[in-house]
């Protein structure tokens, strides 16, 4: 594992009576493509601007290879950003905007012309440096944002949202554009989306974050497939939660039905939530099934059929690549190792705390 | 539709040519004829007597400091108005607009009061034991006078341009290494261009033309153009020689509008 | 600290804002009528402000007038507006270009080229042609509002309404206008309060007997302004401060909460906004628009009788008008001028008719020698009886058979100095060019006096015509200009009252005044001689209410109205059945108003020189004045 290379110590935020950020802990290895996912208004966006010296944590440090840089002025840190809405200098033509940060260190012409050259043969716009900003799109302006981060050689590149105002297509391009950037790079990436494709696209590693808190951190496999609480089962991707009732080990009763799972160590009758994913549930004939239902909706959505099953009063979400029509009675199945066990939280605000690393 | 909709400026156009541009032409009329209504260049050429050109002249040199006096005190005060709270950005028109409401000739008279021998400024001097501030009837007073009465033409539009700086640009250029100077003078300075342009012509060309100020606080010793021209239709009843130095400052206005139409082209800069 | 330093720059700045109005609300409360002293702490002004129905007046002018052409501009503005918006980009670029005109022209320029226009166009000076050139000013503020607000709605809601079956109007009431409403709004305020502002387009488009509070101050700075005006600005200009301050109370704070809802603004809020916002100033508009009827049904008692009357600022008791309006019932349209040089060219113009004019001596000469006046029909004014024989004489030199016009004032021009700042004895012109007293001299700014007084200190006629003189007497006028503190008209008053200046050249029947408010003035012939003048009242040649003119002759001749106007202006009267009336007895048989006939032997009359050496002496005074 390569070393840390930011440590984020016990840092909390807050505007008037609102906390932002609460007594958050975290590390950021080198090389490390890590995103910060969580809905608007959960700290994100905070988070980074305090890494880019834009805001200070009211409590807390941030550690960079080594040194507490967290009164540092942006200026002087190792590390650069890409804005949301791309912040170009709309006065300078697209060379100028990329030769900013080096001017500023007083590189030579030549150094900078060859960055200039390197960076839009990089971001693949080779022939725009005598254009403004304004004559471009908007993922070409992207792309400008980020080859005016990067010729500076940052350390870390931080991105605010940096595809949240294209369009999909265009936003699909980009992920894999991102990917190769970093791997051409070899930098740390800090990324920070609501969007949770996004980030189980490109990411390394994953932190979820609700209110200032945070949810879960780990590979995209483990965030989706091992969510640790309902909050990141029901951000992430399209889930069943259900408030169940841990019978025992390894069993536990859903809507009023017993699954076999593999959990363990909840106790025994506690209330638990137990998370199901649409396409781990096994439509097969009503007798075979542990729960019976009724398909009530269906939608074919290209890779899969969508269905809604009532099933004891429940709406199950079942994606499945067989279609069973509207009416059709089936039975509902789950293997054990699909059903995700998670304790319920004591309160909103608490909710998953302690959950770092 | 979009015609119809394009024959709503029909009322405007009708008044604009009415009372805009047909009174432009009668003053080339009167400028570029004599009593006789023949053509001649006379009223014009009237500009280069030593008289008019030196209150030309002293009017240009007025107006220019007093504009570098407006711009140097405004954008502090801009950039100051605009770091505040977004939200008080009517409270801060309204400042500057609030003194209108108290008729513009009292208040250049009122600096008579404040500026006099014994005046209120004089009067707290003495109480501190200094040395009184003789400064009434001079070109000072006029130029304290044109500050006053223009200095929130030059902060208005400023401010209005700060404001509508992304703050994530500066953010951007503080991240890419500039420090504060070099954030003002790459960033935030080329940016508030229109915004000083506008504030520049909405200063210089009241303060190059006025006769009121003059007046008021030069004690009628000093000529500036505006005089001139005001005194060749209320007094002189000269209109031609009026018209045709009217014709003459139309110059300045119309280099002003260049200038605005080359820095300003988006309107960023308005004042309001 | 940096905030620190920021907030002592903003407080400077708005001290620097603030101080001239602050100053003038505490002339407010002056009890003395000059600004020059204070006489200690009174509300008076406060009352007689609302009992002076020239001032309301031209406050509801002024109002009416701002509000009328705000309105007007905010209309025709809005729809060019939206014309403007959906036109091509060239026509747009044009139309702009012409509204940016009036932003940019220069005042004097836009209100010289409006007075051109509406000459040429025979239309006659007045309400109107103030009303059209403040719209013509104002429809620049108001696009200039509205056009950004326009750009930033999203022309897909006006087409989502049209698609959801909205016609046009409909569509444009119900989407388009509420998004644009801020900027009418502001673009209306904007407009009002600029129209409330303007000076210089309303002083070149204005005609007789309208006023608005700029053109009635400017008309009375070189007198002094009267308190009543002070209060009257005052009082603006805290209602304004009042309302902005209600208009602009913060809605409660919008709360969120952490489960995200918002928590309306109670209803009792709602409502309280809803009458500030929008209540209270359509009060305000009932208010003054009802108040400008009513003024304007007072003021016009009679439309059909009037007068039009063109006098010198402050040269007639203002109840001495009342009195002839109740008596005759003929209303009198009331207009000041500042100097015989201003009052000709109007006459001459014909642009206005006025009925009676009251110039000096060698200005009514040359209105007669340039056809300008009317013979007065002697039988209407009876009253004539009354004026001193001596006065009918001397008026020969201008008008040689004492046909044209009938003396109203008279008096001499001499030194007006302070005897605490000088000790010598004072009969001399020289003393206007002694060292000793510079920046303590006020001279009189205009041509002839500053000539006249000259001349006389060179021993020359002060109706000289020789080039040579006139020259010297100019080099001495340059000579003169350091150790002037300033060129005032009637200002010389309120300057020497409040210890400006030592020396200052005057006419004697502002004397009498400041001496009564500075017991230290003293007035003096100087012995090289001065000029005497003589006011009349003449009726020019386009006069359309001749008859009245003489009535109102006639009725200023009267003993005890020429005994009100002197009391009140204190300007010497020929009226020798009034001064007869004068009650207090050294001021009947004062030196200064009624001097001697032998003090009076070096003393001349102006007298018309001729249209070429009228122009000698205006070059020769604008090369001293641009020295």
């Amino acid at each position: 594992m390569p070393n840390k290379l930011i440590d984020i110590v016990g840092v909390s935020k807050s505007y008037g009576d609102n906390l932002v950020l609460d007594d958050l802990n975290l590390y950021i290895r080198e090389n490390e493509f890590l995103t910060l996912l969580g809905p608007s208004g959960c700290g994100k966006t905070t988070l980074l601007r305090i890494l880019g010296g834009f805001e200070n944590p009211d409590s807390g440090k941030v550690i960079f290879d080594g040194k507490d840089i967290t009164s540092l002025a942006p200026n002087k840190r190792q590390l650069n950003t890409v804005f949301q809405k791309y912040a170009l200098f709309t006065h300078m033509t697209i060379a100028e905007n990329i030769a900013f940060g080096l001017k500023i260190k007083g590189k030579s012409k030549s150094y900078i012309d060859d960055k200039i050259h390197y960076a839009l043969k990089l971001v693949n716009l080779e022939g725009y440096q005598n254009r403004y900003p304004d004559s471009l799109s908007g993922g070409q302006q992207q792309r400008i944002a980020i080859a005016r981060a990067i010729v500076n050689e940052p350390k870390v590149l931080l991105l605010d949202e940096p595809l949240g105002a294209l369009d999909l297509k265009l936003r699909q391009d980009m992920q894999y554009e991102l990917i190769r950037l970093k791997n051409e790079l070899g930098i740390t990436f800090i990324y920070v989306t609501h969007d949770q494709e996004e980030a189980l696209t490109m990411s390394d590693t994953i932190v979820v974050m609700n209110q200032g808190y945070i949810q879960q951190i780990g590979t995209p496999e483990d965030i989706y497939n091992e969510p640790e609480n309902a909050f990141v089962a029901d951000f992430i991707g399209d889930s069943n939660i259900f408030n169940a009732i841990m019978v025992r080990d390894k069993l536990v009763n859903i809507v009023g039905a017993e699954f076999p799972c593999v959990d363990t160590g909840f106790g025994t009758n506690k209330p638990v939530d137990a998370v199901i994913r649409p396409e781990d549930i096994d439509l097969v004939k009503p007798e075979e099934g542990t729960l019976k239902g009724v398909v009530t909706h269906l939608i074919f959505k290209g890779v899969h059929y969508e269905m809604e099953v009532l099933a004891n009063n429940y709406e199950w979400l079942v994606h499945s690549t067989d279609m069973f029509p509207v009416g059709t009675e089936v039975g509902i199945h789950v293997d054990p190792f699909d059903i995700q066990i998670m304790k319920k939280p004591e309160s909103e605000d608490e909710e998953a705390v302690g959950i770092e690393e | 539709m979009k015609n119809s909709k394009r024959l709503l400026a029909g009322p405007y156009l009708f008044w604009a040519v009415s009372f805009i541009i047909i009174p432009l032409i009668m003053i080339f009329y009167y400028g570029l004829t004599d009593n006789d209504g023949k053509f001649t260049w006379m009223n014009l050429a009237k500009i280069t007597t030593p008289e008019n050109l030196k209150a030309l002249g002293l009017a240009l040199l007025l107006a220019f400091v007093s504009t570098v006096i407006c711009l140097v005190l405004a954008y502090p005060l801009a950039m100051i108005l605009a770091g505040r709270n977004v939200n008080q950005s009517s409270f801060v028109v309204l400042i500057f607009i609030l003194p209108m409401w108290m008729n513009f000739l009292l208040r250049t008279l009122a600096w008579q009061n404040l500026l006099e021998k014994n005046g209120v400024i004089n009067s707290v001097l003495h109480f501190f034991g200094l040395p009184s501030w003789n400064v009434i009837n001079t070109p000072t007073a006029i130029i304290l006078g044109m500050v006053y009465n223009f200095l929130p033409f030059m902060v208005l539009p400023i401010y209005n341009v700060l404001v509508k700086i992304d703050k994530d640009v500066i953010s951007a250029a503080r991240d890419l290494g500039a420090g504060n100077i070099q954030t003002f003078t790459k960033i935030i300075l080329p940016l508030s261009v229109p915004g000083i342009i506008s504030g520049i012509t909405m200063v210089f060309v009241p303060a190059l033309t006025t006769f009121v100020i003059s007046n008021l606080l030069g004690g009628s010793k000093i000529l500036l153009i505006g005089n001139v021209i005001e005194q060749e239709f209320q007094q002189g009843s000269n209109w031609h020689v009026g018209s045709g130095l009217s014709l003459v400052l139309m110059i300045f206005i119309i280099a002003s509008m260049a200038l605005i139409a080359k820095y300003d082209k988006d309107g960023e800069g308005t004042a309001f | 600290m940096k905030k620190k330093l920021q907030n002592l720059y903003l407080l400077l700045i708005v001290i620097f804002l603030y101080a001239p109005i602050m100053t003038l609300m505490v002339l407010s409360f002056n009890s003395s009528r000059t600004r020059a002293k204070w006489g200690g702490f009174t509300g008076k002004w406060y009352v007689s402000l609302f009992q002076d129905e020239a001032i309301m007046s031209t406050l509801y002018n002024t109002l009416i007038i701002a509000l009328l052409s705000a309105l007007i501009a905010t209309v025709i503005g809005t729809l060019a507006s939206i014309g403007i918006q959906s036109m091509n980009r060239k026509f747009r670029t044009f139309m702009l270009g012409v509204t940016n005109i009036p932003m940019l022209n220069a005042d004097i320029v836009t209100g010289v080229s409006m007075m051109l226009l509406f000459i040429a166009f025979r239309m006659t000076m007045g309400f109107t042609t103030i009303l059209i050139a403040h719209i013509t000013f104002n429809i620049p503020y108001v696009i200039l509002s509205v056009m950004p607000k326009l750009k930033q709605t999203n022309r897909r809601t006006y087409e989502a309404a049209l698609d959801l079956g909205a016609s046009p109007i409909y569509a444009f009431f119900k989407v388009v206008f509420p998004d644009i409403l801020p900027g009418i709004l502001s673009g209306f305020l904007l407009a009002f309060t600029m129209s409330l502002d303007d000076f210089v387009i309303t002083h070149f488009t204005k005609g007789p007997g309208i006023d608005t509070l700029s053109t009635k101050i400017y008309s009375e700075v070189r007198k002094g302004i009267r308190p009543e005006i002070y209060a009257l600005s005052t009082l603006m200009f805290v209602t304004v401060l009042f309302l902005l301050f209600l208009v602009n109370l913060k809605p409660e704070k919008e709360v969120h909460e952490k489960n995200g809802t918002i928590r309306k603004p109670s209803r009792a809020r709602h409502t309280m906004r809803l009458v500030v916002t929008r209540v209270v100033p359509a009060l305000l508009v009932i208010v003054i628009t009802a108040g400008g009827f009513f003024y304007n049904s007072k003021t016009k008692i009679s439309g059909s009788e009037k007068v039009i009357v063109y006098n010198w600022g402050e040269y007639l008791d203002p109840d001495v008008l009342d009195i002839f309006e109740e008596e005759t019932g003929i209303q009198v349209v009331y207009e000041e001028y500042e100097t015989n040089e201003i009052m000709y060219p109007k006459v001459q113009s014909g642009a206005i008719s006025y009925d009676v004019v009251c110039p000096s001596d060698y200005m009514i000469q040359r209105m007669i020698e340039n056809d300008l006046l009317d013979e007065i029909n002697w039988d209407n004014v009876p009253n004539i009886k009354n004026i001193g024989q001596t006065y009918m004489d001397q008026s020969k030199a201008f008008d040689p058979e004492n046909k044209y016009s009938v003396p109203y004032c008279w008096g001499t021009v001499g030194i007006l100095y302070n005897k605490t700042m000088v000790d010598e004895p004072i009969d001399s012109w020289s003393v206007l060019w002694d060292p000793k007293y510079k920046d303590s001299i006020l001279m009189q700014d205009s041509v002839r006096d500053a000539f006249g007084v000259t001349l006389k200190y060179l021993g020359y006629s002060l109706n000289s015509t020789d080039l040579d003189e006139l020259n010297e007497a100019k080099n001495l006028l340059i000579k003169q200009k350091p150790l002037v503190q300033a060129y005032v008209v009637d200002q010389v008053r309120d300057k020497m009252i409040g210890n400006e200046a030592a020396i200052g050249v005057i006419y004697s029947g502002e004397a009498i005044y400041t001496q009564k408010e500075n017991p230290n003035l003293e007035y003096v012939i100087p012995k090289e001689g001065s000029n005497i003048w003589i006011d009349s009242w003449v009726i020019p040649k386009n006069a359309e209410h001749k008859e009245n003119a003489e009535k109102f002759i006639n009725f200023l001749c009267r003993p005890d109205i020429a005994l009100k106007n002197f009391e009140y202006i204190t300007y010497s009267t020929p009226n020798e059945a009034a001064r007869e009336l004068i009650e207090d007895e050294s001021i009947r048989n004062s030196k200064i108003a009624f001097p001697d006939a032998s003090e009076l032997s070096g003393c001349e009359t102006f007298k018309f020189l001729g249209d070429k050496n009228d122009a000698v002496y205006n070059e020769l005074w604008r090369e001293v004045k641009s020295k």
